[in-house]
């Protein structure tokens, strides 16, 4: 066989699958001078993970959702409860009942009209075992929702629409978080009977209300998004589009961004500093940063010698030397005082967190009869930050006598083995807020009936147990944050983890882009985001490849 | 005929044996599915019902047997991370490896091929030492760096090739360049040490003294039995490549079936695990029966039974 018989047919195949996949993507032109019009482009590593709010549990795909889809209430942007779908709503004096009244005349991107039957719908379609939805728990505390999950009955009791703009929900208890939990977006309305027939398709044609529509979605190259012609408010979305294009990993993006091909970018470790330095002006673009509610911890299996002895505990979150770790970052982060982020709306935090104090350190380990030190493991994650950041405790820890072994486990193994009892020691992990409340913190972490969840220390203390039982029965916010303040004071002298910091958001964006802010609790919202009219008038062409 | 049955049906059998091996270890590992499906957060009620919902609270044999029966009937299953089918998920990602192998084959049997023929004739003289040397930094060179390299000249300096993603002949240009060029060298050094081999053997003389010349000699004579161990690489390569370049893959992002089972294998996404491992089990005992068919063609001594 001759070489070019051999090579004609591997050419023709190549010429072939690249000809056939270029799609050019059209806008509409730009009017000159109009704040309307344009295309955000952006760049990241992976394709979404979904756009099915039933599914989506991550940043990257709520990004998206957010946009698709509506929910009845939304945050602000200093995450205070808001309405979006509804026009407003009504809490009965039990606490348990919710009338919601949704605007009328809404229409999905299809067309169909949204009814209060749909948010039904919705709330079903999560709850239904057969979706898999992760949300389904936030919702299992309405009336009847046991009975529909179980199969005994063919809807869930307390969820009612009287007429076509009224949504009821009766709850079993009054649950002060319930409007949060209608904020996220696995509440979204989606339409309900469409999205039932679709089923786990329903993330490749997604159909919301939202001010975006999903133009395209080809995975491992680019999802796009479009202007919803039919959205509730007129003089909403700016933008004619959003292009993500997908398999450009954080340092390209950096590089596209130099060479204007995206227009916001998150900045690679290594070109922080000097960006941070420069002035406005010198700055390849317009900086913007952020405060999220986000704790960066480790924990202690407090069950697990030594660190059943609380002094042990204390002695290491003395040991760490926290503003070195931020250091590491770049300074990308504060200081964490307690459990609860400072951005968190409505709470004075009482915390006074662990200052870098080796003596102190020594001698409580003294004080625990652990002077000699003693030796043990932390499990992080297997990113080189992860490393990188383990290595520095592990310097800071040996100061004091304690010998740590680092151990980088895959997240999937991971999280399988800080939930097992007597098994990691130590570990490095982070929480981010689903809800703008001090309990989704405390009570979330550390109540002592929540270690088959997310209370991965093992932390069982009766009086902050006592304190989060006493703060959540209170009707008062002024009351209920003084509660939870106490309960944090509490929790930060117990010392279930190494308190360590809160991290701060940096991204870079084009000059032209304005209004792109960095939300405490949701990913970007790009609604409210416009682009400077181009002289040019060529917008939107290169958006594509 | 016979022999052609007879490999076929043992290629089931190998196909069996890896589903059966990947179930094993899949659920050997610490580890639980049902919390990939869940998410790191969700409550012991939540992980109870996903777990039922999945068939994950059967016993092992009973779900192994669920998973050969729906196989049967060509079914392979949904992703657990994204609810994608497997089997359109896998028919995505394999046009892109496909394209991806072809390119880098092409380039690196043009390099390979180039390589080899123009340098054998100077065996041992200065030329073939510095193509040595060449090819030696080429092949030491591994591929991120290369990978890296090349990104930032040509795609952020230059601007000759996108920077990251998929999808159109420019995206692949790079990642084929730096995939093919250096399997390539290999090739040629390849290439070069068997046709040194053949080219002092009798026959090539006869030929010589027949009058053929020398670019025939090379091209035609010599080349028709010293390609048969490059062959040999190239089957096992291609079988290689289509199970996904992990590296090449990782670092453009290439959207292809490594890139898609490293991403299985971390987050225990069995059904697409088991999946690419199908699909590249049946990749390697079918180029391995193809070349077995191509030895007979190129030479014909090779009797196959």
């Amino acid at each position: 066989m001759s070489p070019r018989r051999a090579l004609a047919p591997l050419l023709g195949l190549v010429a072939l699958a690249a000809c056939l996949r270029d799609p050019p993507l059209a806008w509409p032109p730009r009017a000159p001078g109009s704040q309307r019009g344009g295309v955000l482009r952006l760049a990241a590593p992976d394709d979404v993970p979904t756009l099915d709010p039933a599914l989506g549990y991550d940043s990257r795909s709520w990004t998206y959702e957010q946009h698709l889809f509506e929910t009845l209430v939304t945050y602000d942007d200093q995450s205070r409860l808001v309405p979006e779908l509804a026009e407003g709503w009504s809490i009965a004096d039990d606490g348990r009942t919710y009338r919601f009244r949704l605007h009328a005349g809404v229409t999905f991107s299809d067309g169909t009209p949204l009814t209060a039957a749909d948010a039904v719908g919705s709330l079903e379609r999560v709850l239904d075992p057969r979706t898999r939805s992760q949300g389904a728990e936030y919702y299992r505390e309405i009336v009847g929702a046991a009975d529909y999950v179980e199969g005994r009955a063919p809807h869930v009791a307390g969820l009612t629409a009287p007429d076509a703009t009224t949504l009821a929900i009766v709850l079993r208890e009054p649950d002060p978080l319930f409007l949060h939990k209608m904020a996220l977006l696995f509440a979204a309305v989606v339409p309900a009977e469409y999205a039932r027939r679709l089923g786990d398709d329903f993330t490749d044609r997604p159909i919301g209300s939202g001010p975006f529509l999903l133009r395209e979605w080809r995975r491992g190259e680019r999802l796009v998004l479009a202007r919803n012609p039919r959205y509730r408010r007129a003089d909403r979305p700016f933008l004619d589009g959003i292009v993500e294009q997908s398999g450009v990993n954080g340092e390209l993006a950096w590089l596209k961004f130099l060479n204007d091909e995206i227009d916001v970018s998150g900045i690679p470790p290594a070109d922080f500093p000097s960006v941070r330095r420069a002035t406005d002006v010198e700055r390849p673009g317009r900086l913007v940063s952020g405060l999220t509610l986000v704790t960066n911890y480790l924990g202690f299996n407090c069950r697990m010698p030594p660190f059943e002895d609380r002094r042990v505990r204390q002695a290491l979150n003395y040991a760490v030397n926290k503003e070195g770790l931020i250091a590491l970052l770049n300074g990308r982060g504060t200081v964490a005082q307690g459990i609860v982020p400072p951005g968190m709306p409505g709470y004075a935090s009482a915390a006074t967190g662990y200052p870098y104090d080796r003596e102190r350190a020594r001698a409580l380990l003294r004080e625990a009869g652990q002077g000699a030190g003693f030796a043990t493991e932390l499990w992080t994650q297997s990113s080189d930050l992860d490393l990188k950041m383990s290595q520095k405790v592990q310097h800071d820890l040996a100061a004091v006598g304690v010998t740590m072994e680092i151990r980088q486990v895959a997240w999937s193994s991971f999280l399988e083995a800080i939930r097992r009892p007597n098994t990691v020691p130590l570990f490095d992990l982070a929480w981010s807020a689903d809800f703008p409340d001090p309990s989704n913190f405390l009570d979330v972490l550390f109540r002592s009936s929540r270690v088959d969840a997310n209370n991965h220390t093992f932390y069982a203390n009766p009086t902050f147990d006592g304190l989060l039982t006493r703060a959540e029965r209170l009707r008062d916010p002024a009351a209920r944050t003084l509660a939870y303040a106490e309960a944090e004071r509490l929790l930060v002298d117990d010392a279930p983890v190494i308190f360590l910091y809160h991290p701060i958001a940096y991204v870079m964006t084009q000059r032209r882009v304005h209004g792109y802010a960095i939300h405490p609790l949701l990913p970007s919202r790009f609604t409210d985001v416009w682009l400077a009219p181009e002289p040019t008038g060529a917008q939107g062409t290169s958006a594509g490849s | 005929m016979r022999y052609l049955i007879g490999r076929l049906a043992w290629a089931l059998v190998i196909l069996l044996c890896a589903t059966w091996i990947t179930f094993g270890i899949v659920f050997l590992v610490p580890g639980d599915p049902a919390r990939v499906v869940a998410g790191p957060r969700a409550d012991a009620a939540t992980l109870a019902a996903i777990r039922h919902e999945l068939g994950l609270d059967r016993s092992l044999p009973a779900q192994y047997g669920r998973y050969l029966w729906r196989l049967a009937r060509g079914d392979l299953g949904r992703s657990y991370a994204n609810r994608q089918p497997v089997a359109a998920t896998l028919a995505r990602c394999l046009p892109a490896t496909a394209t991806l192998a072809a390119a880098s084959l092409a380039i690196a049997l043009v390099v390979g091929l180039a390589g080899g023929l123009a340098t054998a004739p100077f065996a041992g003289r200065f030329v073939d030492r510095a193509a040595l040397v060449c090819s030696l930094a080429i092949l030491s060179a591994p591929v991120f760096w290369f990978g890296m390299i090349a990104l930032y000249w040509l795609g952020f300096r230059w601007r000759l090739v996108p920077l990251g993603g998929a999808g159109t002949l420019r995206h692949l240009l790079l990642p084929a360049l730096v995939l093919g060029v250096g399997t390539g060298v290999y090739y040629a050094r390849l290439l070069h040490t068997s046709l040194r081999d053949v080219l002092t053997l009798d026959y090539m003389r006869a030929a010589r003294a027949r009058g053929v010349g020398p670019v025939r000699l090379l091209a035609v004579h010599a080349l028709r039995n010293a390609a048969l161990p490059l062959l040999t690489i190239v089957g096992l390569d291609f079988a290689a490549l289509m199970n996904g370049v992990v590296l090449t893959e990782t670092v453009f992002h290439w959207p292809g079936l490594g890139r898609l089972a490293f991403d299985a294998v971390l987050a225990l996404d069995v059904p697409i695990i088991m999946g690419t491992v199908l699909l590249g089990a049946a990749f390697v005992v079918v180029t391995n029966l193809v070349v077995d068919l191509l030895y007979r063609i190129v030479d014909p001594r090779i009797r196959l039974g």
